[in-house]
Order: structure tokens, then sequence, then C-alpha cells
């Protein structure tokens, strides 16, 4: 039986796991690193570049590697052309329609470049089934997360990138609630629990009822814009103000800045003071550093962190709920991480929210969990999740009539009755909607629907009942039927910010054609991790601080030069294009360092047993 | 009646699996909630009691359990979950509880136009009983609003509107009462009849059905009123703010 998986598709980072023996476990590479950098690079000859590499990518190739993608999907290209400033890549689209991507001379819908991240996920379950001696290792079906703020373009653009990928998206679920899956796991946990989530770029906040395994959503809000790049972004802002004109704000100079501030960032949350510090670079002309405090940092983000209140607010209102009769606080996202964060989320509760898991890991824990309920039929758990926002139609004058209200539970539905205006007419246009605004121009366009088929009859006559579906994904479709004739209309949707089925077929045909290139880069991609590792692990062992003592008594004469020297060759390789010429010194290296490993092994156990006298080992 | 899509045998409206094969049954057109809930036409319900249900159906229904079933039983389960997620929405509120009731007793819609427009009360004549009120709130709402545009201080007219709410305040806790009071005489009602099995049902039922249809009326007004005097009072405080912006200078 072929493989189910959860994934964590995230701003930032994406993460894939599974279920062993009712136990959720994420997959991790052979440096223990369960975090993909959802980073896409497309190298001259197309080769798709994914992960770390598609990182390091970053500082050399920036107008060819793309980004927080996520932040894109199922937008418009006037939802992001704030964002868009900032960015190394081309972004660009039609008002009204889907972001397209520019790379070199090709063109990219956000959903195609989730799929590479999706493909690079299911290739490395894929790995960790085949090394574990599974027969049947494909991984064809699973379960993403999105942010449970998401509507139903984002949703939909979700899914299209798992079909893209090849994965058959067993069901779309909203990371707060995953999250909260995973918490539950192995705890008596059951009361009020709220989620907040603040990721890379998106926030969440969930209010659920925990009780006898069911996991019941009672309200959700947040903001689809607000994250941790939020954070860098200003943070990157501020080190352009200080040492650039314009004319050195190329995409590589504010690249190696973001790094340098996301640094500075992640120190802030251990120490109360840190630097800003760019080294001098072919990148970066001049080097620079910049002491930052950690109050002057809070100072700076402080607007943002304050931008997460209101949905918190709104959503206990929304439930129907005070601060103290939530039981306990679960934080999830990368960003929680910030002290100022926890404090704010503490104060907002009145109480000290939990992390003892790992707040990058627990959502994709919580999918895999989800993916195992789907196939397995197990029925201890269950989720009982809402739409986050109200979906309608506009009426006359633009105003929206409202017909599935924000926080039903799913799956919902929802009928409408529409009548023609003119004799005989044989269609009619709807526009459907989700938002919480009164005009049909405050809410965010979500497709027109034109209805055919209508049996010619006077105005005002035909009694056509449309039906409103949200599925348990949170995804819409919509069905009609006209009830004096019990004839079933025809729909046809043209979604506003998302994909039509053919465009959808027409790039899954292109990317089984763009197959055999893809393999070849995922060769040479597996060849540059197997060389790093081995450079890593050399790399530790003569960073020792015993190595001298080891080398004086145990090396050979000159076999630390050789091991130098061949290490140098691979570094200078490792980026290169060829594959086979990096696998031969990554095979030099191994057996350079054969020796090495061995002596310094032994000097390990040696270490360990001292002091202990034989009858205790 | 209701036909197993997958072995053809009958099954009562309200069963939601096949008695002969124990499938999941797709969702007939019509039904109640009170009956898809397997409660009693009662407008007093224990919210644990109705949630319990509720629990225990999502358990039976939910499409992650119909993950691996045949299509016609996973739309089925999708239709049954969506129909038990109205049901216990409006069952859960005691108010769209009185309207649902009303509308499968078979009476017209208490439901008066939205106030979407943003124009005042929604639609619809004043219910006699709230005239007066009516009446004198209109009064001052345009005296408030004269003022307003004359530049009179915020404060003194924030407060002569929460005056002005006073009323109209009470007479929707009164209203409160009144439908508690109704709700429970319709329980006792059903019970009586039940135990009586009457036939035709006692003319007092239509009675009751009909006064709780006056008082949603009555306070769906009363609810139009209030919002009006929220926007006015909203109007009211953003004015200084808005003043200020827009006397400095564009940059």
């Amino acid at each position: 039986m072929s493989k189910v998986v959860g994934i964590d598709l995230g701003t930032t980072n994406s993460l894939v796991a599974y279920v062993d023996n009712g136990r959720p476990i994420v997959m991790r590479d052979d440096d223990g690193d369960a975090l993909v950098p959802s980073v896409v690079s497309v190298g001259e000859d197309d080769t798709i570049y994914v992960g770390r590499e598609g990182q390091r990518r970053l500082l050399t190739e920036p107008a060819r590697s793309v980004y927080s993608v996520k932040r894109f999907m199922g937008r418009g290209i006037e939802d992001v052309e704030h964002d868009a400033a900032l960015l190394p890549f081309r972004v660009s689209g039609d008002p009204g329609g889907v972001v397209r991507i520019g790379i070199a001379d090709r063109e990219f819908t956000p959903p195609e470049i989730s799929a590479f991240i999706l493909r690079e996920l299911k290739h490395r379950a894929e790995e960790h089934f085949r090394e574990r001696g599974e027969f049947d290792f494909e991984v064809d079906r699973a379960v993403i997360t999105v942010p449970a703020y998401f509507n139903d373009a984002q949703r939909t653009a979700t899914r299209d990138a798992g079909r893209l990928a090849g994965l058959e998206v067993l069901r779309i679920i909203n990371e707060p609630t995953a999250a909260s899956l995973a918490y539950g796991l192995d705890k008596r946990n059951r009361g009020t629990i709220a989620v907040y989530d603040l990721g890379g770029g998106t926030f969440d906040i969930s209010i659920l009822k925990v009780e006898d395994g069911i996991f019941q959503v009672l309200s959700t809000n947040g903001d689809t814009h607000l994250g941790g790049d939020d954070i860098d972004r200003l943070l990157v802002e501020q080190v352009l103000a200080e040492i650039a004109g314009p004319k050195e704000q190329d995409a590589a100079t504010v690249e190696a800045i973001r790094r340098a501030v996301i640094q500075a960032k992640w120190d802030l949350s251990d120490i109360d003071e840190t630097e800003i510090r760019i080294e001098a670079s072919p990148a970066a002309r001049t080097g620079y550093r910049r002491p930052i405090t950690r109050a002057q940092f809070e100072a700076l983000i402080r607007p943002l962190v304050d931008r997460t209140q209101e949905p918190c607010r709104q959503a206990l209102a929304d439930a129907g709920l005070q601060p103290s009769d939530i039981d306990e606080v679960v934080l999830v996202g990368g960003s929680t991480r910030i002290p100022l964060v926890r404090r704010v989320v503490e104060d907002l509760f009145g109480r000290k929210p939990h992390s003892e898991l790992n707040p990058d890991e627990v959502v994709a824990l919580g999918a895999a969990v989800q993916a195992d309920i789907l196939v397995s039929g197990r029925r201890e758990m269950l989720l009982l999740d809402v739409t986050p926002l109200s979906l309608g139609i506009e009426t006359m004058g633009g105003v929206v009539s409202k017909i599935i209200l924000r926080n039903s539970t799913i799956p919902a539905s929802g009928r409408e009755m529409f009548t023609t205006g003119v004799d005989n007419q044989t269609g009619v246009d709807i526009h459907v909607l989700q938002g919480e605004r009164e005009l049909a121009a405050d809410c965010r366009s979500l497709s027109h629907l034109h209805l055919g088929g209508i049996p010619p009859m006077p105005a005002g006559l035909p009694r056509i009942e449309v039906r409103f579906q949200i599925d348990a994904n949170g995804i819409l479709s919509v069905a009609a039927r006209e009830l004096r004739t019990g004839i079933e209309q025809t729909i046809e949707v043209k979604p506003s910010y998302g994909l039509t089925d053919e465009e959808v077929e027409r790039m899954l045909i292109e990317s089984f054609e763009h197959a055999e290139a893809d393999f070849e880069a995922r060769l040479l991609i597996d060849a540059r991790n197997e060389a790093e590792s081995v450079i890593h692990a050399t790399e530790k062992v003569l960073r020792r601080p015993d190595f001298a003592a080891l080398a004086a008594e145990q090396l050979e004469l000159g076999e630390r030069e050789r091991i130098d020297a061949v290490l140098v060759e691979l570094k200078a390789v490792i980026t290169g294009p060829d594959r086979a010429v990096i696998q031969e010194k990554t095979h030099a290296l191994n057996h350079a360092t054969q020796h090495l490993a061995e002596v310094t092994m032994n000097r390990t156990v040696r270490e360990a047993l001292a002091g202990r006298n034989v009858k205790d080992v | 009646m209701l036909e197993c899509r997958n072995c053809g045998a009958g099954a009562p409206v309200d069963e939601h699996f096949c008695p002969q094969c124990s499938r999941i049954l797709a969702l007939g057109r019509h039904g109640d909630y009170f009956t898809f809930l397997g409660l009693p036409r009662k407008l007093l319900i224990h919210p644990q009691d109705l949630e319990r249900r509720f629990r225990e159906l999502s358990r039976k229904f939910h499409p992650d359990y119909f993950y691996n079933a045949t299509s016609a039983e996973r739309l089925a389960s999708l239709e049954r979950s969506s129909y038990l997620n109205d049901a216990y929405r409006v069952l859960k509120n005691p108010v769209s509880r009185i309207e649902h009731l009303l509308a499968i007793e078979g009476l017209p819609s208490a439901r008066t136009e939205e106030p979407s427009t943003g124009s005042g009360p929604g639609a619809g004549k004043v219910p006699p009983s709230l005239l007066e009120e009516v009446f004198a709130l209109n009064e001052e709402l345009d005296e408030i609003r004269e003022l307003r545009e004359a530049d009179e201080e915020s404060e003194k007219l924030l407060a002569r509107l929460a005056n002005a709410r006073k009323p109209i305040d009470a007479k929707r806790d009164e209203h409160e009462r009144q439908l508690q009071e109704l709700s429970a005489r319709w329980d006792r009602e059903l019970a009586r009849s039940e135990v009586e099995a009457e036939h035709p049902p006692a003319p007092e039922k239509g009675a009751i059905l009909e006064a709780l249809r006056e008082r949603l009326l009555e306070r769906n007004y009363i609810n139009n009123l209030l919002a009006t005097i929220e926007r006015e009072a909203s109007e009211l405080q953003g004015r200084g703010t808005s003043r200020e912006a827009s006397v400095s200078p564009k940059p």
C-alpha cells in the first residue's frame, strides 16, 4: 500500500510527517534537519532547486530564486504590490487575475512554485520509506495544512499545488487545528484551548473545545498577511535607510541584509543585545555592523505584534467567551519564540502559554495524525473545523447577501433562490464573495458563476435554487436546479484569483515534460547534499578542541594536509553542475578521512569508558 | 420514506442509516432539525443534551470516516454532516430555534428585511406595541443629528443618546422574558397534547405560535432600533479624530 503523509507547507519552511505505529514523526534529512526552506530557484538550464540548495542560490542568483510564495497563493497583483517591492524576483499579473512570478524568460503561477516544494517533500518522504526497506514507498496522498484564515481561493490554490506535485490531497486542514491535534494526543487535554499561531507570513487564532476526542473549533480569526516576514522587512528597511543609497539596493544586497537581520532577530530571542552583521563580500561591498538591543527590537516590532490582538478579541467574542474561560493557550509558529510575542499573549489571555512541542514541527505532526485518521478510519479523534469567512453573493446595488456565516462548522451548506428579470431569459450570472463587509466591493471576489439552460419562461417565473456547499476542506462547490421543471442547471465557474481546471491540466502535462530534467536535477542535489554532510562531519572533527593532541599522537605525517587538500577540492566543485565530479571528490574525501574517523571514534569510546573499570562495561 | 441507494430497502425519513444494510442514507429533501437530532419540538432545550447528540451524530456522519466509501456514501455523509451542523447551530440559539419551530409549524417567516442598506430601522410597519417608543426615539435622534451638524459637544449628545436608549433596552428585556414564558407554555402544551393524543391539535398551540411570531417581529424591530442608536453613537465618537485628519496637510 502506498503511503500517506501530512505536510506543513509553510511561508518560510515546510515539513513532512507521517504516523508510525500510532505515533506521528517528522521526517528529517541526514543531518537531522526537519525543515525544508520554502525556497525555489530555477537554474539557467531550467533545473529546479528547492530547500537548502534554493536558499544558497538566493545569495548568488537572487533574481532566479523565489521565497515566501505562500503569500501569493490565491491572490491578485493588487494584493501583493507592497510585498513585491523588496523581493528579488519579478511579480506581475493582470489586475483581478492570478499573480505571475517571472524568472528569466519563464513565468510561473504560485501553485506551480509551491508544487516544486511539495515535490521535494514527497521525495524526502519516499527516500525515508525506501531507506526503511518498505516495498511500496511511493507517497501519493497527503493532508496539507493552510492558515485557518485562508479564503477559498487560497485553499483551492493549495489543493492545485498538491495536484501539480502528483499528490492526491486527501484533506486541507487548518494549521492551528492541526497543532491542537498534535497537542491533544498524549494528554488528557480537555477543555477550552486557544491556539495562537504566528508563522513566517500568516497569523491565526483559533478557539477550540476539546472533549471526548472531538476537537471542535468554536471560532477562528487572523490575518493572512502578518508574520515573521513582516518583522524581517521592518528591519531590512531600517538597515537600508541607514547604509545605502538607492543604487546599492540591488537584490543581492537586500538578500544579504535580510539574512543578517534574521540572524539578529533569532539572537534577540535568547540574549538582550546583539549585532546586525554583514560581512564585506561581492554582494555587499562594504561590511556593516550595528548593535541592536532587545528593547530597540521590541519597540520596532511592537505595532506588528499588536496587530494580533484584535483578531484574538474578535475570536473570543465570536465564541462567546471571556479570556478567563480559556483553559490553555498553545503557541505555534517560529515567530512565537520572540519574547515580546509571548508577553503579549500572556497578557491577553492572563495565563502562561504552552510551548512544550517544537512550534515549527507541531503543525506537520497534526497533519500526519489527520492523514492517519482518514486512511485508517479510526474514530477516537475527530476534527470539527469552521469556515473563517462568511460566504455571500452580490445582490442589487452591490450589497452582499450572506449565505453561510463565518465560524459555521464545516461541512456547511446554504441555499438561495434566484429568478429571471426578462422574459425567456435562459441564463443568470452570480457573483460569489467571501468576507464580512456589507458591500461587494469590500469583500473578496471568489468567482463569477453563469447558470445556463434555464427553460424559457416569463420573467420572474423560474425558481432556481442554488446550493452552496463548503466541504470539510473549507472549499466551496455550487449546484443549481430550476424547481418548476427540476432541470439541473449548468454552471460555469470563473475563479477570480485561481486557476481553471483546464489550466491545472495543462500545467500537469507540462510538468511531465519537465520530469526528466527534474530527475537529473534531483540527482545533482542529492550529490551535493551528500557532499555537504561529509564536509560537515570532517570539519566537525577538525574543530575538536583535542584535535591537535589527537593529530600528534595518531595521525600519519601529511595526513592532515591530504585531508585539507581534498576538502578544498570538493568545496570548489560542490556548486558546479557536474554530478560525477562532485561524487568523485566526495568519495575521495571519504577515503582520505577513513583513518581519521577510526581514530576519532576510538578516542571517543576510550574517553567515555575512562574512569570506569572493566566490570562496569 | 427514504430508499437506500445501496440495497434498495425502504427506511423511515428520520433514519440516518439503512435498517437493512446499515449503510448511510442519502438525505431526504425535507425534515426538521428537531427530529433529525432525535428531539421533541420543545423550545427549552438542555444545552448539554443538544451538544451530546451533536457530537454523537458527528462521529457517525463525518466525511473523515467515509474516505474509502462509495461516492454515494461520501455524498450522503457530506449532506448529513452539513445538515447536522445547520441543525445544531439553529437549535443552539433560542431565537433561531423559535424561528425554526414557526417555519416547520407552517407559519410565515418572522424575519424582517435586514438593515443592510444602513438606512435606519428595517422596512416593515412599526409594531403597534412599539409606536410610542419609536416615535419618541425618532424625535430625539433627529434632534441629536441636527445638533451634531451644528457642532454641539459630542459628550453631551452621547449622554442624550444613552438616555434615549433606556426605554428601548427595557422593552427588549421585557421581550426576552415574554419569549421565555411563551416557550415554557409551548412545551407544556406539547407535553399535554402528547399525553392526551389530541386530534386536531389544541387551538391553544396555534395561539402560542402566533404570539411567539409577534414577539419575534417586535424583537427584530427593537434590534434594528438599537443598531441605529449604535450607528449614531459611533458617528459621534468618530467625530473628533476624523476632523483632525481632515485639517492635516496632504503629503
